[in-house]
């Protein structure tokens, strides 16, 4: 597929060109960097012309200018928004896998790109799987494939009305919202273009849609009154990406088949997203026992990501835990493992970044929605499952019901009182605030020989945690004022030192 | 039975002095429960309301089903001695009238764990063995951890109708087995020398062996017959008794009592003559239906019949009459009151195993000296479940003080550490309650000596927990349990339908409380885990779960699933390397396996992270051949911090090596747990530090950079240590006839199964084996072994040892290679582990 069509470089010239940006930064996820010179060439060839015309109307004639953004601080699925403001850009055009997810303060245009597949064998393989399930079925997409799926929905439509049989089947077709993503304070995005599936209705609006409405990872669909999502079969056409395992744990009770465009066969063993969310209510049981909370910042462009870090030290608060906060752009395991004091991680983020598989990592690393579930008393995981942390901004805030009963941990295999919940209660007693001083401290003096502390999550506090470490700082030894004596280091690189070569090279 | 009201019972619980609390405890099988019915029947307290209704063991029914005990019951005995009978009683106490609380326990293997909630809560032990069977190794079991607990325990040696009815044996032989039943009991005692509770051993001569037909109700002590005859013979009775026993020989013909048989053929031992015959007379005359000759007897051992039971025919009039003359009751009770000590003889020793805290405080003393108005001490052993669905009561034992309806008391579980308030409650009891019988009556208070049951407490107590007055803030807990048995075998449980999971996560938590042992977990994989001591263990469990705790919720349960532990076989064949991230710092390690022994001694505690560094480098130089100075250099234990793996240090002159300290512990604690090879625990493992480079700023040596690579340098000094699979093995003792050792053979060789003792008991046709049978062939291994000896061999299996799998796991399609792809398949790994060169560095 040439270039021109892949990067829709005439559609995203137009797009700059109409609403007179000057300023664009272009974002690239790695697998695409190589093209970045030749899109961008294309692009400002396109704009030149573009802005000829223009010149020729009006006389207004303004260079636009073109950055490349690469190595994108968060998921490369996220329009990196602070990167473009670094240089100072007005929109930022987003090639490559999307999760569209709303932006703060920049607008931005997605390209999704074109992957290539057979319509045809596509098609056939839907209408088989329909005819022989009995189901209805409602068919979901990798953006890669929007390109192309008004020719699917037109071929469906065709092989479903010759198999006459069965035509009260409805096959649903999600659409794609549009590839435009403006930072609006209502959180609606706009209509002015329309996206490459055409089909855009007229009321898109974000998050749980009002009625039947959904919406998911950039698509959108409306069942008819009456339909629950349980009643549909998922087909997803696209690869076994982020993207699907955000769709297979969101619609967790229903029945997923996926399509793999590029092998053209059909998937319908699903066993292994089904496993993660037993994994991930494991997780939840797991931070359930968590003394220290480490909310990692893991975007700082999708909307409301500043409202839910808010809200998450709040609820972790509410629970009587300790909350930090820490920024450090992609999370791994090395980074997190600085930070031992913290026995969970919650990981706020875009949807298809949300995911972490923490099998590597010291502590689990969650979802602001498992974090929920955790961490207010008396909910239950249901199976219900929400990714988008969208979601949860509109959901009932923390509803206490302070059931009586101690919780039950199931790590510890016993009930387990959250201690700060209960100290709480005892500080309005102690009103003295000097003495709870003094029994704070006490408290910190006598963890010091408890060696379980350091492994076991029992410190409640970073000082706490400290406090229980065996080295603390350096050691002062004020007794000898005597200046220590010259030693020579070592020299080298750190992945040999010289003076171990030798010691090598004996052997 | 003995008709009470709450108010009447309640007045005989101030009497510390008059109070038994015991439990009966045997191997299963040997009469427990039957014997247990007797002394119910006639001495059971119920309350006056409820007379008529005679069932007291509130029997489940898969316990009837089974014909076997499952929980452990609590039975309140009211006796009243004759002043006569107290004569010769040196103790103190109040009046006559004595209150035994009795807690009949299961005998079987996987319920052991009832049997030591059981035992903490009560003084003294009736060990019941049945005298054809012997000591099998549950009542060995039991009794040592009876010992172990400070339990005084007296025998009764049960079943005697088979002697007489079955087996038919002569005096002599019958003394004989009985002789040697106790002295077995005896060995096992012996080794508890303990001199707090003194001579435990039991003397038939000294009254602390009963003999007994529990499911005729008939028993007697030598103190019976001692009475019957001290006055014909003019001696006084103790001096009879010891006539009745041991190397006494009495020749009617020439009336005197040697101390060998004479030869002549009148000449018979004291027991035999004056004992077993004239029972054996009675109950031959009674078979024979010879009433003409049995009325006289009777009258002469002045037993009385009323009428209609002279009507009686062969075994039934046997069976009454033997009641009449030698009632199991009065006999086994007499014997508990004279030889088992009241709770205030008895806590005066059992302080020590039973305070965690300073033996001189304010609360040990209170539990010393059972002081009623000293501060509550009360320990929760079991909790049961309420016919309120979803409630328990909190049973236990009031050590001190006196706990009351409304009374506001500290709770600390388990995991209290004192100072803390760390699985601390402060709640209000919301009622105590006393058993009648099966009936629950509310009393305002119970006083120190007695069991009790308390309302409202159980949403703070999982299993256990130690009770003192709010206000006690310097109160240590009461010393936890420790169980003979472990819960090795799991199961993965889900529900039937995804919804139904609210109601399996408060079926499990309701399970975890109903039973002792059994632990519910949840496994990385999101599975939630019961664990028990055996598949019978299980399958209970698992009823009760789906039935009770569950309201009938369909679970689907997987097949029972076995932990195995990683350990290795040799030192590392070099000391690898791993370096960090950033690749500026480098941790060199070897693991090598730790000394034979010492695992275990871990595992006991004796060896610990909080030892005294001292001792500890005492026992490893003394008992393991360490170096003292390396003792000193041990980092830490694992996993959890108390597991039987640790790190040594063996550096020389790092610098910053305090610093990784800390991060190398946590990588440790980390991979411990999930080791290399299929992510089970490790154990007997040894890790050495060895050499450590590490950057000059500490930016850069930092827990980040450490502790994973802490974790790969472990990871890679255990896969080139010759790792192998470690896999739980039980003791397996089966008693069968002969003819059915054929099939015991084959069925053990058939399940990996070894045999290392096969015994015949002297004097019966019967077969002890024991062997060991690895815990993943167990499944089935009861059933298949019923069907190969048709029914005659019934197999006890108990958890013993960790034993190493020959065969490498590295080795593909070697069957340990098999088994690790098995279970990282289970637990969703990648079937292949992570190969070496994931883990090592090169320089």
């Amino acid at each position: 597929m040439d270039l021109e069509s892949n990067y829709e470089i005439a559609r995203t010239a137009e797009f700059i060109h109409s609403r007179n940006f000057t300023r664009v930064a272009l974002q690239f996820p790695d697998e695409l960097l190589k093209d970045s010179t030749l899109v961008v060439r294309a692009l400002r060839d396109q704009l030149r012309s573009l802005r000829k015309c223009d010149a020729d109307q009006n006389g207004d004639n303004k260079d636009v200018r073109l950055f490349v953004m690469a190595d994108t601080t968060y998921g490369s699925c996220c329009v990196d928004e602070v990167g473009a403001l670094h240089a100072n850009a007005e929109c930022v055009i987003h090639y490559g896998h999307t999760c569209l997810s709303p932006t703060t303060t920049l607008p931005a245009f997605s390209v999704f790109g074109k992957a290539s597949i057979s319509v045809a064998d596509c098609v056939e393989n839907i209408s088989n799987y329909a005819l022989t399930n009995g189901k209805r079925i409602l068919v979901l997409y990798g953006l890669e494939y929007s390109y192309s799926i008004k020719n699917v929905r037109e071929a469906l439509v065709e092989a479903l009305r010759l198999s006459e049989s069965k035509s009260e089947l409805g096959v649903h077709i999600a659409d794609v919202m549009c590839s435009v993503t403006n930072p609006s304070d209502d959180n609606k995005s706009s209509n002015g273009l329309v996206g490459p599936a055409g089909d855009c209705t007229e009321d898109k609006t974000f998050g749980i849609a009002p009625g039947n409405s959904y919406s998911i990872g950039g698509l959108i669909w409306t069942l008819p009154d009456g339909h629950r999502m349980e009643d549909y079969l998922l087909f997803w056409i696209g690869s076994d990406n982020s993207a699907f395992a955000n769709v297979v744990l969101t619609f967790n009770g229903c029945d997923i088949v996926r399509y793999d465009a590029t092998k053209n066969c059909l998937v319908t063993d699903v066993s292994q997203q089904k496993r993660i969310l037993k994994r991930r209510y494991f997780l939840v049981e797991k931070a359930k026992d968590a003394n220290i909370v480490g909310i990692l910042v893991g975007t700082l462009g999708v909307a409301g990501y500043q409202h839910m870090i808010h809200q998450m030290k709040e609820l972790i608060t509410a629970a009587g835990k300790k909350a930090y906060t820490l920024v450090m752009g992609r999370p791994n395991p090395a980074k997190l493992a600085n930070f031992p004091e913290c026995n969970v991680f919650i990981y706020v983020s875009c949807a298809q970044t949300a995911l972490l598989d923490s099998k590597e990592y010291l502590a689990p690393v969650i979802t602001p929605f498992e974090a929920m579930l955790a961490f207010n008393r008396g909910s239950q995981w249901t199976g219900a499952y929400v990714m988008e942390f969208r979601d949860l901004i509109s959901s009932s805030p923390v509803e206490v019901t302070q059931s009586e009963e101690a919780r039950f941990s199931f790590f510890s295999g016993g009930y387990v009182e959250d201690v700060n919940l209960q100290e709480e209660e005892n500080d309005k007693e102690d009103s003295e605030g000097a003495l709870a001083l003094a029994n704070a401290t006490q408290k910190v003096l006598r963890l010091r020989d408890d060696p379980k502390s350091l492994i076991k999550g029992t410190a409640r506090s970073g000082p706490e945690y400290f406090a229980s470490r065996s080295y603390q700082g350096l050691d002062m030894h004020s007794n000898t004022s005597l200046p220590e004596s010259y030693l020579t280091g070592r020299s080298g690189r750190a992945s040999r030192y010289r003076d171990e070569k030798s010691k090598c090279d004996e052997e | 039975m003995v008709k009470f009201t709450a108010d009447e019972l309640r007045r005989i619980m101030d009497y510390k002095h008059n109070i038994r609390n015991m439990s009966v405890i045997a191997h299963v099988d040997h009469g427990k429960s039957t014997l247990t019915d007797s002394l119910v029947a006639a001495a059971g307290i119920i309350a006056q309301e409820t007379a008529g209704d005679v069932r007291m063991t509130d029997t489940r029914a898969d316990e009837a089903e089974r014909g076997i005990t499952i929980k452990s019951t609590g039975i309140s005995l009211y006796y009243e001695m004759t002043d006569e009978a107290l004569q010769s009683y040196k103790g103190e106490r109040h009046g006559n009238e004595y209150l035994i609380n009795l807690i009949d326990s299961p005998g079987h293997v996987d319920f052991s764990s009832e049997v030591t909630a059981a035992l903490r809560i009560t003084d003294g032990a009736l060990v019941v063995v049945d005298c054809v069977e012997g000591v099998c190794v549950q009542t060995e079991t039991v009794l040592r951890q009876a010992l172990g607990e400070r339990i005084r325990p007296v025998l009764t040696v049960n079943k005697m109708d088979r002697c007489f009815l079955e087996l038919q044996v002569d005096g002599e032989e019958a003394y004989q087995t009985f002789q040697r039943v106790i002295e077995n009991a005896n060995v096992i005692m012996a080794t508890y020398e303990d001199p707090l509770l003194g001579d435990v051993q039991v003397y038939p001569e000294k009254g602390t062996v009963a003999f007994s037909a529990g499911l005729h109700g008939w028993a007697f002590t030598l103190t019976n017959f001692a009475k019957m005859y001290a006055s014909k013979f003019g001696v006084d009775e103790s001096k009879m008794m010891e006539r009745l026993w041991g190397e006494n020989f009495f020749d009617p013909a020439t009336k005197k009592w040697t101390s060998k048989n004479t030869g002549s053929p009148t000449c018979k031992r004291g027991f035999v003559q004056f004992c077993y015959e004239p029972i054996k007379q009675i109950i031959n005359t009674c078979m024979n239906d010879q009433k003409d000759k049995l009325w006289p007897m009777l009258t002469k051992l002045g037993v009385t019949m009323k009428s209609e039971e002279k009507d009686l025919m062969g075994k039934a009039l046997m069976k009454r009459v033997m009641q009449t003359w030698l009632p199991a009751s009065s006999a086994l009770l007499e014997m508990m009151i004279f030889h088992l000590p009241s709770p205030s003889k008895a806590q005066r020793y059992r302080v020590e195993n039973l305070y965690e805290g300073p033996l001189d405080d304010a609360y040990a003393n209170a539990i010393r000296n059972c002081d009623p108005d000293g501060p509550l001490m009360l320990y929760v052993s079991k909790m049961i479940p309420a016919s309120d669905k979803g409630r328990f009561f909190a049973f236990g034992r009031v050590f001190a003080g006196r706990v009351s309806t409304g009374l506001k008391v500290r709770i600390m579980g388990p995991n209290f550490v004192p100072g803390e308030k760390k699985d601390l409650y402060v709640k209000s009891v919301q009622r105590t309650v006393i058993w009648m019988g099966k009936k629950q009556e509310t009393v305002e208070d119970v006083p120190c000596g007695n069991t009790v049951a308390l309302v409202g407490l159980d949403q703070y107590i999982t299993k256990n927990a130690t009770l003192t007055n709010e206000k006690e803030v310097d109160a240590h807990p009461i010393r936890a349990m420790k169980f003979s048995v472990s819960p090795v075998v799991r199961v993965a449980v889900q529900c039937k339908v995804a919804s139904d999971l609210p109601k399996l996560v408060e079926g499990l938590k309701r399970l975890a409380k109903s039973d002792p042992m059994v632990v519910c977990t949840i496994e990385e994989s999101g599975e939630h885990i019961i664990a028990g001591a055996g598949e019978l263990h299980l399958e209970i469990c698992l009823k009760d779960l789906q039935d009770d705790f569950m309201g009938g919720a369909e679970i689907i349960k997987s097949d029972p699933v076995v932990s195995f532990r990683e350990t290795v076989l040799e030192k590392s064949c070099r000391t690898v390397m791993s370096k960090s991230p950033n690749k500026h710092n480098r941790l060199y390690m070897e693991a090598r396996p730790m000394e034979e022994g010492l695992a275990e001694a871990i595992d006991d505690g004796r060896i610990g992270p909080r030892d005294d560094p001292k001792a500890r480098s005492k026992i490893l130089s003394e008992e393991f051949g360490w170096d003292k100075d390396l003792a000193k250099k041990i980092w830490c234990f694992g996993p959890e911090t108390t597991g039987p793996n640790m790190v040594v240090d063996m550096c020389k002159g790092v610098q910053y090596l305090n610093e990784i300290k800390d991060s190398v512990v946590a990588g440790f604690q980390w991979a411990s747990k999930e080791g290399a090879l299929a992510e089970e625990n490790m154990r007997g493992i040894c890790f050495e530090v060895c050499d450590v480079v590490l950057h000059a700023d500490a930016i850069h040596r930092g827990g980040g950079q450490v502790i994973p690579t802490a974790r790969r340098v472990i990871y890679a000094s255990q896969i080139t240590a010759k790792p192998r699979l470690l896999e739980p093995v039980y003791l397996v003792e089966i008693q069968a006839p002969e003819q059915a050792l054929g099939g015991i053979y084959s069925v053990l060789n058939q399940k990996r199964g070894h045999v290392f003792e096969e015994i015949q008991r002297p004097g019966t046709p019967l077969y002890n084996i024991k062997a060991y049978l690895p815990v993943i062939e167990s499944f089935g291994f009861s059933s298949t072994l019923r069907a190969a000896t048709s029914g005659q061999a019934f197999p006890q299996c108990v958890f013993d040892h960790w034993d190493m799998m020959a065969s490498d796991p590295l080795e593909a399609g070697s069957q340990a290679s098999q088994l690790v792809a098995d279970i990282r398949k289970r637990k969703g790994l990648k079937e292949q582990m992570t190969p070496l060169s994931e883990f090592e560095d090169k320089l």
